[in-house]
């Protein structure tokens, strides 16, 4: 084959290997741009991905939502609509196995039914808060500190809400950025 | 040496030994050659830059230089990506050498991935490892075609591995079965056999001759599920085919240390059979349901074409000798179902199957005069003797007695051999 037809070849290869990374951004600014911030109580832990750096794994504490129906299915799809509580945190208004009319819901997966207590168990997906690799571990030790003064959970990750999809954009410990708040100490 | 022959050319021609015509060709002969010697160290010298340097620029990046803006972070993110792009479209449009083909393949391949893996990070999205590394996959696999690069086939192959023992053993909570590694395998395959049609005797193509039965073998645990215990017997067919693919003649004319197929194929078979040779091993808590379980099917299309492939051998007439290797998977499958129903008669059969391979080796090594084989088989007697030493009731002195008259037969028939291949380098001198 000629050098030219190889080269338009890798051309459309550029592209495609171009337009999944700014395809990716491009979600992701959309989700911040024109969705709702919620602020979600959560707990940070301290693990690393071998190719993208540190990050702090996020324990979030709306994790479940009420429900008389028995019959979600594990791995299955659920959408929870989103409210806020009167401290300004989000909390769960309703789940359902359809898509809701609702701007502001997310789509995730179901853990499983707790029959006892009546409650399908989920996780949130946003759980991975990227860092400095010096600052992952602090952040970590700076909540556990943070969670001795007065107020209950002072930690909470910020989120943009729209269609389905969230972004997290930060997670801050007494309304102080995370990474910002560890340098500080 | 070379030099050296070059050195005596003016002295050979002076001489009449060799005319001017013969020197000159001589000279050129070896001119061609060093200049391509220096050519392919290049190449492995620029491949291994461009990897170490890709794969610095990820680590640099994870580091998270928070300090940046999120679009200095964003350019930043595309900027390996750009100048991976422009140096393998400049490879291209120049027609540039293999090298310079290797070395920019390789490095646009870290790029595409450490380019994901940043805007993954800046956007905190949530990581999937094995649907990461599909699409770095999938976005590198036509490199392979448009570069003609081996290396990028390489990280290919290292990477569908990654993600099928990603996806597949379950490092996550739920185990999913890797079948776009198949998929994945099937699109590089072209490379090589083009590799294996053009290139029979290169370095690359032995390379490739270990590193796909390699990768085949590691990843085909992950299509198993619940039936576990049927892996045992997927394997052993596994074995057997690679034994089969070995005695194609495109491998089996070469040297046994570029044969990657025969040597996986017999040792694996051996090592397994040491495995069931074990009573325990044979409780297995089957049903019914095996018989419509995925695993079967696999099972069941594994031995049609290792049978297949035996058949065909046969056909061609390319099997001069068989040996009891080439039927080990039918016997181990008859053995295995029976075995469900009986588990110490199937114990026996593994255990005299495996006596048996061992003695046929020793027999194919001594008909060769071939030490190595002969080694071998007397290897394979140990080690199920030794496998014997851990689980049998045996007294000491019966075991003792085992281990020093194998030994003693380690001794006798290497000196009978060397005595052997001594008499007859005489009778021919």
């Amino acid at each position: 084959m000629k050098a030219i037809y190889i080269f338009l070849l890798f051309v459309v290869v550029v592209l495609a290997q171009i337009f999944v990374p700014a395809r990716m951004i491009y979600d992701q600014e959309n989700v911040i741009a024109t969705g709702t911030a919620y602020k979600f109580k959560t707990q940070p832990v301290d693990p690393s991905d071998p190719f993208k750096g540190k990050y702090i794994r996020l324990n979030y504490d709306v994790n479940s939502a009420p429900s008389n129906d028995t019959t979600w299915i594990p791995s299955a799809p659920i959408y929870i609509t989103l409210t806020t509580d009167e401290a300004g945190f989000a909390m769960v208004k309703a789940i359902s196995k359809e898509v809701p009319g609702d701007l502001d819901y997310l789509e995730l997966k179901a853990n499983w039914y707790n029959a006892y207590e009546k409650r399908v168990e989920f996780s949130l997906p946003f759980d991975e808060f990227y860092m400095n690799e010096t600052k992952a571990y602090d952040a970590e030790v700076a909540h556990a500190n943070a969670q001795r003064d007065s107020v209950p959970n002072n930690t909470y990750a910020l989120v943009y809400v729209l269609n389905g999809r969230a972004v997290l954009d930060n997670v801050f410990i007494n309304e102080v950025p995370i990474g910002d708040y560890v340098e500080k100490r | 040496m070379k030099s050296k022959i070059i050195d005596e050319l003016p002295e050979l021609v002076k001489n009449q030994v060799i005319s001017e015509e013969i020197a000159l060709r001589i000279r050129n002969f070896y001119q061609s050659q060093q200049s391509d010697a220096p050519g392919k160290l290049f190449t492995v010298f620029g491949v291994l830059g461009a990897l170490l340097v890709g794969l610095g620029i990820i680590l640099i990046l994870a580091h998270n230089w928070d300090d940046f803006s999120r679009s200095l972070k964003t350019f930043l993110a595309f900027l390996p990506l750009i100048i991976g792009q422009f140096l393998v479209g400049y490879a291209i449009l120049k027609k540039k050498s293999s090298t310079w083909k290797e070395a920019s393949g390789t490095f646009l391949f870290f790029a595409v991935g450490g380019s994901i893996a940043l805007v993954s990070q800046i956007y905190n999205i949530p990581g999937d490892l094995s649907a990461y590394v599909l699409i770095w996959i999938v976005l590198c696999l036509p490199l392979i075609y448009l570069l003609k690069s081996h290396s990028v086939a390489i990280l290919h192959t290292v990477f569908s591995t990654f993600y099928a023992c990603s996806l597949g053993y379950g490092f996550n909570a739920a185990p999913q079965v890797p079948w776009l590694y198949l998929l994945l395998m099937v699109l590089m395959l072209p490379h090589y056999v083009h590799l294996l049609k053009q290139h029979p005797q290169a370095n690359m193509t032995s390379i490739f001759n270990w590193l796909v039965p390699l990768s085949v073998i590691i990843t085909l645990g992950a299509f198993l599920e619940r039936n576990g215990d049927l892996g045992y017997l997927m394997y052993v067919i596994l074995f057997g085919l690679f034994y089969s693919v070995g005695k194609i003649p495109a491998f089996h004319t070469q040297k046994l240390r570029r044969n990657g197929y025969l040597i996986f194929g017999s040792f694996g078979t051996i090592i397994l059979l040491l495995i069931t040779s074990f009573n325990g091993i044979w409780d297995f808590k089957m049903d019914a349901a095996v018989f419509t379980s995925r695993e079967f099917y696999i099972t069941s299309f594994l031995f049609c074409l290792s049978s297949g492939l035996l058949v065909y051998l046969y056909r061609k007439q390319w099997l001069k000798r068989t040996n009891l290797f080439h039927f080990v998977f039918i016997i181990f499958t008859v053995v295995f179902f029976s075995g469900l129903a009986n588990g110490v008669m199937a114990t026996i059969a593994v255990n005299v199957l495996v006596l048996a391979l061992g003695l046929i080796t020793i027999k194919i090594g001594t008909d060769q005069f071939h030490f190595g084989i002969l080694n071998y088989g007397l290897l394979i007697i140990t080690a199920l003797i030794v496998c014997r030493f851990f689980d049998t009731d045996m007294s000491y002195i019966i075991r003792g007695f085992l281990f020093v008259s194998v030994g003693i037969g380690f001794f006798f028939t290497n000196y009978v051999m060397l005595k052997k291949k001594k008499s007859i380098l005489k009778s021919n001198n």
